[in-house]
């Protein structure tokens, strides 16, 4: 057996996509030549017909409310259809736009009337109105699923066939002007025509389309892998100015997404969020998520941190949500690692507090491969995917106490004599120096251009504690305090 | 209701402030029968492996708050203690600094890679920084580094901060240890004081001697209060 899945009217499906609408409404899409290419029932009842310049559409319904095609949405849904034909059927045909054709040839035989009903409530979840036609072969599913109202079995292709009017099959217009003027109306009755002298009388064509109308014609699929590609996207009528609208949609994409990523077995590992905007920019960000997940929960409130501290320059215009998606990591809880208990409530709260004191401020310290002082940079932290390893002692050979860094380095007078600080007067501490330790110098770099080199002194200033000093060609700086009793 | 208004009536032969203050009592006592607190949960003890900080208690409580005060050699000190805590314990932490005066090439990079360093440009942010974390409890330790923090920004932070903290640090059981160069956390379960001031013959020491010379004193609450009555009383 051969399946197809058809979204009907896939231009106004793309278009009302995620859109609340009122039922009834009239609503029409155009394409770029400003002609209307889909319509919904209630317009087309005022009169409004499809290939009508949108101008005759609302000459005829003034009240018609024209969208215009929403291109990234239709791709979003095609590729969606193809995700569920795939988790269906190894062998798929991405027949059309809105159209996909499933072979089911190695499926063992089951009750087709049960399968369809499944595939349905699966497409009903991710928001699909398919129409789905089961036959046993690719055209006899095309037209079956053309006729049904949700879905459409045939088991007597004979009989099915019989009923359907010629247009169904859609024969060159001269052959069906021809067919009307014969008083052949239904492919029951055109069937019952003779095929060899049809042939010999109308030619090649006419041959062809009685092969159709009969269902005998059999065809290869041009199979198809759908790309792993799990993304939605929503084009605003208007500029968006709260954060509102974009929660609510990124709620009800990420409820898809992990449905999609659900059936394909696959987590989210990053999300990537692009917001266009009204000045032509357009703000991305890329989330990485802690441990891998396919929760929608967890997804969202990662993007609902993100939004709540987001500052834009300009108006959202556009929305798009794409998750790259990994296989569950399978990895066994280490015994005597503490890991984090819940990581992307951590993933959360990192991105909260770099939203309160900038993220340059918050991370774990990365050391640089330099002498120079004070060289570091912060990175995430990786809490969740700590390596354990063998912490070495180092610090057993740590000597003396551990800096206090101001920073910026405070600058400060100092009076030398025989090249040694004496007396040092600063806005943070002044006095009289009365022990030191150096100088100790460090240069480096100096293959490079941002080559540096500085002189350090341990200095004890009397009745304040201890500082370090460094000297440098623009002059003396306190670089911090080893001991001081704050004022 | 009842029990309520017989507190209001005095008795006629109780003499005014002794009928007052078993009112109150009683009143204190009904309101307890009534509301009781959750009973305090003191999870469990975190050992430093320094006798002088561990003291009595054993370690550090953990879901209690606990202040060091003293000079900026206890709190640098203090930290790198702590950050050998969290390699021995195999754990991850976080110092959250009113400014940014740790300097990380003090500490191994084995030690770092298990602390998570928050910069906040002034106490109040670092306050909330702490009720971030406090409330995610992911982390096993927790420092708050108020020392070179202008003592008139600190006036600033209202008193009932720190009992919330006490609060969710209940729900959590960290270690939550707050950095201070004098005393200020009215509700700190335990406070450590180190007086101990160095000299420059300290900087040729090795480190761990250093802190294994340290004497802090370990208060707990009330023996706190009546050390710091003393004081005054003496001053």
């Amino acid at each position: 057996m051969f399946a197809v899945l058809l979204l009907p009217q896939f231009r106004l499906q793309a278009v009302l996509r995620f859109r609340e609408t009122i039922p009834n409404c009239l609503l029409a899409v155009t394409d770029e030549d400003g002609r209307i290419c889909e319509l919904t029932a209630a317009a087309s009842e005022q009169g409004v017909r499809a290939d009508m310049p949108a101008v005759q559409g609302l000459a005829r319904c003034s009240s018609l409310q024209l969208l215009p095609r929403a291109k990234t949405t239709e791709q979003v849904l095609q590729h969606a259809l193809l995700e569920l034909a795939d988790s269906l059927s190894p062998e798929i045909e991405s027949t059309g736009e809105g159209c996909c054709t499933l072979d089911l040839r190695r499926a063992p035989a089951t009750d087709w009337n049960s399968w369809s009903e499944t595939v349905l409530k699966r497409a009903e979840a991710l928001e699909l109105k398919v129409a789905l036609g089961v036959a046993p072969n690719p055209d006899l599913a095309f037209l079956a699923a053309r006729r049904a109202d949700a879905f459409l079995v045939v088991q007597a292709p004979t009989a099915f066939l019989a009923q359907l009017a010629v247009t169904e099959i859609d024969p060159p217009p001269y052959l069906q002007a021809l067919l009307r003027d014969w008083g052949i109306h239904t492919l029951g009755q055109f069937t019952s025509l003779p095929r060899g002298e049809l042939a010999d009388r109308l030619g090649p064509e006419m041959d062809r389309l009685w092969q159709r109308a009969s269902g005998q014609t059999e065809r290869l699929l041009r199979l198809v892998r759908p790309a792993e590609e799990f993304a939605e996207s929503y084009e605003f009528e208007h500029e968006v100015e709260t954060i509102e609208p974009l929660i609510f949609l990124l709620r009800r994409f990420l409820d898809q997404l992990t449905l999609r990523l659900g059936s394909a077995h696959r987590v989210a590992a990053r999300m990537v969020l692009t917001l266009t905007l009204d000045d032509g920019k357009a703000h991305q960000h890329v989330f990485t998520i802690p441990t891998p997940t396919a929760d929608s929960d967890v997804l969202f409130r990662v993007l609902h941190t993100h939004l709540e501290d987001l500052r834009l320059i300009a108006h959202p215009t556009a929305l798009r949500l794409q998750i790259e998606p990994v296989h569950p990591d399978h990895q066994q809880l280490r015994f005597f690692e503490s890991p984090l208990r819940d990581p992307h409530r951590f993933g959360e709260t990192l991105a909260r507090l770099g939203a309160l004191v900038g993220a340059e401020n918050v991370g774990v310290v990365e050391l640089e491969d330099s002498h120079r002082p004070d060289a570091f940079r912060l990175v995430a932290p990786q809490f969740h995917q700590f390596a354990p390893t063998v912490d070495h002692d180092e610090e057993c050979l740590a000597i003396g106490l551990p800096l206090r860094r101001y920073r910026p380095h405070l600058p400060a007078t100092v009076r030398v004599v025989r090249q040694q600080p004496v007396e040092i007067q600063s806005s943070e501490v002044s006095g009289r120096v009365v022990d030191l330790l150096g100088p100790y110098r460090a240069s480096g770099e100096w293959w490079e251009c941002e080559q540096w080199g500085v002189e350090e002194w341990d200095v004890e200033i009397e009745g304040r504690g201890l500082y370090r000093l460094h000297q440098e060609p623009s002059g003396w700086f306190i670089d911090g305090c080893y001991d001081a009793e704050l004022r | 209701m009842h029990a309520a208004a017989k507190l209001i009536q005095p008795s006629e032969n109780e003499p005014a402030h002794s009928s007052i203050q078993n009112r109150v009592a009683a009143l204190r006592e009904l309101l307890h029968r009534k509301y009781p607190t959750p009973e305090l949960r003191e999870t469990g003890i975190l050992p430093t492996s320094f006798e002088a900080f561990d003291g009595s208690q054993g370690g550090l409580k953990q879901g209690a708050v606990t202040e060091v005060v003293g000079p900026t050699s206890s709190g640098s000190l203090f930290i790198e203690i702590m950050l050998r805590v969290l390699g021995r314990e195999q754990a991850f932490g976080a110092v959250v600094q009113a400014g940014a005066s740790f300097n990380p090439q003090d500490v191994s990079s084995a030690a770092l890679r298990r602390l998570l360093w928050v910069r906040c440009p002034r106490p109040l942010t670092a306050v909330k920084a702490v009720d971030l974390l406090l409330r995610d409890g992911n982390l096993r330790v927790l420092l708050l580094d108020l020392q070179f923090a202008p003592q008139r920004e600190l006036q600033r932070i209202p008193a009932s901060t720190w009992h919330r903290f006490q609060r969710l640090i209940e729900a959590s059981g960290m270690v939550f240890v707050i950095l201070s160069s004098r005393p200020m956390i009215e509700g700190a379960k335990t406070r450590i004081v180190i007086r101990q001031r160095w000299s420059l013959g300290a900087m040729r020491q090795r480190r761990r001697g250093l802190m294994q010379t340290l004497a802090p004193q370990v208060f707990d609450r009330r023996d706190f209060a009546a050390l710091l009555a003393d004081e005054k009383r003496s001053a």
